[in-house]
């Protein structure tokens, strides 16, 4: 009895902490659709506006400040990283794991040793660097740097590894060529770690901004982490429209988790071993 | 033989396309960072060689001091506030059996929040008017300054961080529980082991790795702090709230001083390492389940 007394008590308290740790999602919602004058007065709105959604795509427009653009570069700039990342990760790891040659080892070490430093030591030099080439001020700026990832390398040839050489010599002996098998059997076999790095990747990219704070300066290429954030630095007092910008600069992450959350789970658990 | 060159030939031609590309985006940065930490340059010109003297300077740099005050204030109240947190959230997690999806995507959905818009909606939710101050006003008659009050900043900041890295850490944890055998703890119960005996004894020792991970990774959070103080306070008020990388920022593109900043980079990531290390040393442990 008093087992049971304790198991409904601790069910009540998680879903109450639950319900606390999503408020801010649900105020932040809410306060996008409220009327201006009752976002800091009222939980729930009197009526439901979507003035604020319409201010920030039109409006905005005319601030110089053009949301719906940003949201496109958010999406190419991402959408080019990931592809890339996933792409030239599949077939570089096929070299590392399954080929044998003479310095693949100190090549895999070599990587290990490149995800000691991180990230921030580069920046700066990564900057001069992107100056140098003319990149300043570019989409380019924002995509080139991250096309190779050393972690999604590691990560993928870590995978390729537990497949068994016989796959590859039975499909061999079909004739089939290295992309063939790269692309129908090693990566159908890691599809889940690959789609971890995918959904990593993305995440990063979407959500980075110091970096793309530093090398895109025009408003008709910022991502929309940038330019929400100028937003909020020069037109503080709309709390209405900065909040529609938020939840529209959460919600492809948010969603993405959603339906991607049983490898989300995975790469949680993966990332402690 | 010919098969086996073959083979080599492939698997290098592979690898140089990585090999190429970082030789670009990693090795040539990597080079530049050793020059400008050594040297005085702005951007224009050529460096000119300093030696030593930018890491002599940050040694008299009252602002870089106070910012490693800043990042141990804001350790001492994220570090235990989350694990805390953590820990006890994949225990109930661990015994709980309904609802259990619904609260691990609760947590989690705060993980996958956006930096700039998270410091936007927090700021507000903290806010003078904010929700908030406004509960605790009809509740105790108080408002708190979140965010103006130099003492308390940091705390407001650290509360934000672990409301995001609650849910990751936590499940980090609670991958760590589930690995630990049923058996140990029946073992220990017929010996009349105590709960409380059972976690000191087994759980925590048990969860050794899984607690290291995540000591390691609040750690590092801790010192690439930008997006919440750039967003939200800026660094003030009174310089409480600036962190490393937020002085870097301004170091480099405000002072425009690039050598300077690359060098309190390198300071940064050394610090950073050397509690990673003793970290390491000290709690970390051999863990063998027999």
């Amino acid at each position: 009895m008093r087992k049971k007394m304790g198991e409904i008590i601790l069910h009540g308290v998680m879903i109450l902490l639950a319900l606390i740790w999503i408020y801010p999602y649900v105020w932040l919602f809410l306060s996008s659709i409220k009327p201006p004058e009752e976002i800091f007065t009222r939980f729930f709105p009197s009526r439901i506006t979507l003035e604020h959604y319409k201010y920030i795509f039109t409006m905005a427009e005319k601030m110089e400040r053009p949301f719906l653009r940003a949201f496109f570069n958010s999406l190419f700039v991402t959408l080019t990283v990931t592809f890339s990342v996933v792409f030239t990760s599949s077939i570089i790891a096929y070299g590392l794991s399954k080929l044998r040659f003479k310095g693949s080892n100190a090549v895999f070490n070599f990587i290990i040793f490149q995800m000691l430093f991180p990230g921030f030591m580069f920046i700066i030099p990564l900057f001069v660097l992107i100056r140098k080439l003319g990149l300043y001020n570019t989409y380019s700026a924002m995509i080139v740097p991250f096309l190779m990832s050393a972690w999604s390398l590691f990560m993928l040839t870590q995978s390729y590894k537990t497949i068994p050489q016989d796959y590859i010599e039975a499909a061999k002996i079909d004739g089939a060529s290295t992309l063939w098998i790269i692309f129908r059997v090693m990566v159908p076999l890691s599809r889940s770690t690959l789609s971890i790095v995918g959904l990593f990747t993305f995440i990063g990219i979407w959500d980075n901004f110091l970096w793309p704070l530093m090398v895109v300066k025009d408003y008709n290429k910022m991502p929309l982490s940038v330019l929400l954030a100028t937003f909020n630095h020069e037109y503080a007092a709309y709390v209405g429209p900065l909040m529609a910008g938020s939840v529209i600069q959460t919600l492809p992450m948010v969603l993405i988790f959603l339906i991607f959350r049983k490898q989300f789970l995975q790469g949680i658990s993966m990332s402690f071993k | 033989m010919s098969l086996k060159r073959r083979e080599a030939r492939l698997g290098w031609g592979l690898v140089s396309i990585y090999l190429l590309y970082t030789a670009i985006f990693w090795g040539y940065p990597f080079v530049w960072m050793l020059i400008l930490a050594f040297s005085r340059w702005k951007f224009v010109g050529s460096p000119k060689f300093v030696g030593l003297q930018n890491f002599f300077r940050i040694f008299e740099d009252k602002i870089f001091w106070r910012v490693f005050l800043n990042t141990m204030n804001f350790l001492s109240y994220f570090i235990p506030m989350v694990f805390i947190a953590s820990i006890l959230f994949a225990i109930a997690l661990n015994r709980m059996k309904y609802f259990k999806t619904f609260v691990t995507l609760s947590f989690l959905v705060a993980y996958v929040s956006s930096g700039v818009a998270y410091s936007i909606m927090f700021q507000r939710i903290f806010s003078e008017t904010g929700p908030i101050n406004r509960f605790l006003y009809n509740a105790f008659g108080i408002t708190i300054p979140w965010f103006t009050d130099p003492q308390l900043a940091m705390l407001t900041i650290a509360i934000m961080v672990t409301w995001k890295f609650v849910g990751y850490y936590g499940l980090i944890l609670y991958s760590g529980l589930q690995a630990i055998p049923k058996s140990i703890f029946e073992a220990a119960e017929l010996d009349g082991a105590t709960s409380w005996v059972k976690f000191w004894k087994i759980t925590l020792p048990l969860l050794n790795p899984a607690i290291v991970t995540v000591l390691i990774l609040a750690v590092n959070l801790s010192f690439g702090i930008f997006t919440e103080p750039y967003m939200i306070t800026g660094g003030g008020p009174m310089n409480r709230t600036l962190t490393f990388m937020l002085y870097m920022y301004n170091t480099a593109f405000q002072r425009i001083n690039p050598s300077y900043a690359t060098t309190i980079a390198i300071m940064t990531a050394l610090i950073n390492f050397s509690i990673v290390i003793f970290i390491r040393k000290v709690i970390e442990k051999e863990v063998t389940v027999v």
